[in-house]
């Protein structure tokens, strides 16, 4: 059983390596574009270059935090490319199989279709963020290293100003409890997309995204309820993951922001995963992927190779 | 003798189309049993049940498995290669090896890649690279790599030339035959099975028309050839189909002795495809 999974996740990608060359090139872009930015700076003379780090009249704190923060927008970006890529690979994984007619070869390997179904629900809501987390790591050290180079040019002192500083740990493992996280939330949609991918003849995409769009709309018009419109699309938006905090308290008083900068500011410590865990919108949502991903497993098992 | 497929009153029905109409038959350990029949005629949805690729009605039983409900099992003691089995054109030769490695049980690696050795299909390549018959070569590799106890082929020449298809069942007979197998084969190109063949059967409409061993074929069937007079006695023995070939009558009987017969004629074994043609067309 473990076994054939590994087999199956690993058959994965290899059929899609948009699932690591997209973050691959995306990381890439990130630290070309950031050397093109640090050269042309580099143009306007070095003494506004430390300066502009505010390197040595703040804390290590501050400056881990705003280290952090910049780490945090990169992540963002691969996150959101992880999410599209999510999208598309769970629309794809069921319906490529029989577009290109190889269902039958699958099917006649000593794999459950339970097993096959099950090994592509893993990919999306495991493998692609854990692969991802390994780009968006391979990224900052990418652009940590480069800035490095740009500041240790200018004679500052590299480990004082970055690496000491730098929470990668704490920064990384927020990462990855965000991401797992967010995938596990949106898995009923994953769970929806792969059973659109089993059933459909055609256009997956279209036929996924139509009755997300159009049964809330009717919901409205015909019952003036907005039932499906808050499972949609106001549950998404509310992952809750975040630890209460006041940030408007945080920021509005001095004090804080000086306890804040004195005991430094933990991704991981403004995330609450027992709140996720314990959350019913959490287990909502896994029961509907389970419903989705079971009618998907059947969908393969009856409908066969048309 | 054992029976590696038992199939009591099986049926399949798309919407109101039967394709397969009520069938029951049995297939010993140790046979090749060629399937036949035109397209069409539900051989391929068959194929697909004893597979457990699709379910169906009646009682079908596979190496003593339910397919449909039992078909990881099944799959580990069966191998099958279909005319619309493809390989996925995404996927690189060592890939495919790794894959079928990991997940069959009695897949041997070391001889799909010797059986790949003497072929141009290298490890590196993708499938979409290949061209037609070495994909061809590259799937039956596979196929005859696992240690199944039967072994089910739809159409596995498709495509290929003359040379490959008659190594291809060379192989089959030498290599892969040890009387412990069984062979379901269905093809178009029956003359070339003819000779490996230990039992037929014909399908048309969704129904098994015969079910008989090669033995038996002599015994039952006869073919006259004669012409004139001689053709208008004989056909008050009932012919089953009768054709003309260069002003000659051919006569197709079943169940007739074969010493009436010589009255008229020429007397022979009707090969299995002038037979299938004489059991679908006199028929209808």
């Amino acid at each position: 059983m473990i076994a054939n999974q590994v087999a199956l996740i690993r058959r994965e990608l290899w059929e899609h390596r948009s699932l690591y060359v997209v973050p691959a090139v995306l990381g890439l872009v990130i630290v070309l574009i950031q050397m093109t930015g640090q050269t042309a700076v580099s143009a306007f003379g070095t003494h506004i270059d430390i300066a502009l780090l505010g390197a040595t009249n703040i804390g290590p704190n501050e400056r881990g935090a705003v280290i952090s923060v910049l780490l945090t927008v990169l992540s963002g970006l691969l996150v959101m490319a992880m999410l599209i890529l999510t999208a598309f690979y769970s629309l794809d994984s069921l319906y490529a199989e029989r577009k290109d007619r190889s269902i039958l070869f699958w099917r006649s390997m000593p794999v459950t279709d339970a097993e096959t179904v099950l090994s592509k629900l893993i990919t999306a809501v495991i493998v692609i963020p854990v692969i991802t987390l390994a780009f968006i790591a391979a990224t900052h050290l990418l652009v940590l290293f480069v800035s490095s180079i740009w500041v240790g040019m200018r004679g500052a002192n590299v480990w004082h100003l970055i690496w000491s500083a730098v929470p990668l740990l704490d920064t990384w493992s927020a990462t990855l409890i965000f991401m797992v996280a967010l995938s596990l939330w949106l898995s009923p949609f994953i769970g929806w997309f792969l059973l659109v991918s089993a059933y459909t003849k055609r256009s997956p995409m279209l036929m996924a995204i139509l009755p997300i769009i159009v049964l809330p709309m009717l919901e409205r018009s015909i019952m003036k309820t907005t039932m499906l419109f808050d499972a949609l699309f106001v549950r998404t938006g509310n992952l809750p993951i975040y630890r209460d905090i006041d940030l408007e308290g945080l920021l509005s008083s001095k004090e804080s922001l000086r306890m804040a900068a004195e005991n430094g500011i933990s991704l991981v410590s403004m995330l609450d995963v027992g709140r996720f865990v314990t959350s019913p919108g959490l287990w909502l949502g896994l029961t509907v992927c389970g419903l989705f991903t079971t009618a998907a497993m059947y969908v393969r098992r009856f409908r066969g190779d048309s | 003798m054992s029976s590696v497929v038992i199939a009591k009153h099986v049926s399949k029905s798309f919407g109101s189309t039967k394709a397969v109409d009520d069938v029951s038959f049995s297939i010993e350990k140790g046979r090749i049993t060629g399937l036949i029949g035109p397209n069409g005629a539900g051989k391929t949805t068959l194929l697909k049940a004893l597979l457990g690729l699709t379910d169906c009605e009646g009682s079908l039983s596979v190496l003593g498995l339910d397919p449909f409900r039992q078909r990881k099992e099944l799959m580990q003691n069966i191998c099958f290669i279909a005319d619309v089995a493809v390989l996925p054109r995404w996927i690189r030769v060592s890939q495919l090896l790794d894959f079928v490695e990991a997940v069959h049980p009695n897949f041997s690696r070391k001889k799909a890649e010797d059986l790949l050795q003497p072929t141009k299909v290298s490890a590196g390549a993708k499938v979409r690279q290949l061209s037609k018959g070495m994909v061809t070569q590259l799937h039956l590799s596979i196929i005859t790599a696992i240690d199944a106890k039967l072994l089910i082929l739809d159409e596995p020449t498709l495509g290929l030339d003359i040379i490959f298809r008659k190594e291809f069942y060379g192989n089959l007979l030498n290599d892969y035959f040890d009387g412990e197998r069984t062979i379901v084969i269905t093809t178009h190109q029956v003359e070339e099975i003819e000779n490996l063949l230990t039992d037929v059967m014909f399908i048309n409409d969704g129904r098994i028309i015969l079910d008989a061993s090669m033995e038996e074929l002599p015994e039952q069937f006869a073919e006259l050839m004669t012409s004139g007079d001689s053709a208008d006695e004989a056909r008050k023995l009932k012919p089953i189909f009768e054709r003309e070939v260069f002003g000659k009558n051919i006569l197709t009987f079943d169940g007739v002795q074969r010493e009436k017969l010589s009255e008229f004629g020429d007397v022979r074994t009707p090969n299995i495809a002038d037979l299938f043609v004489a059991k679908i067309k006199g028929a209808a």
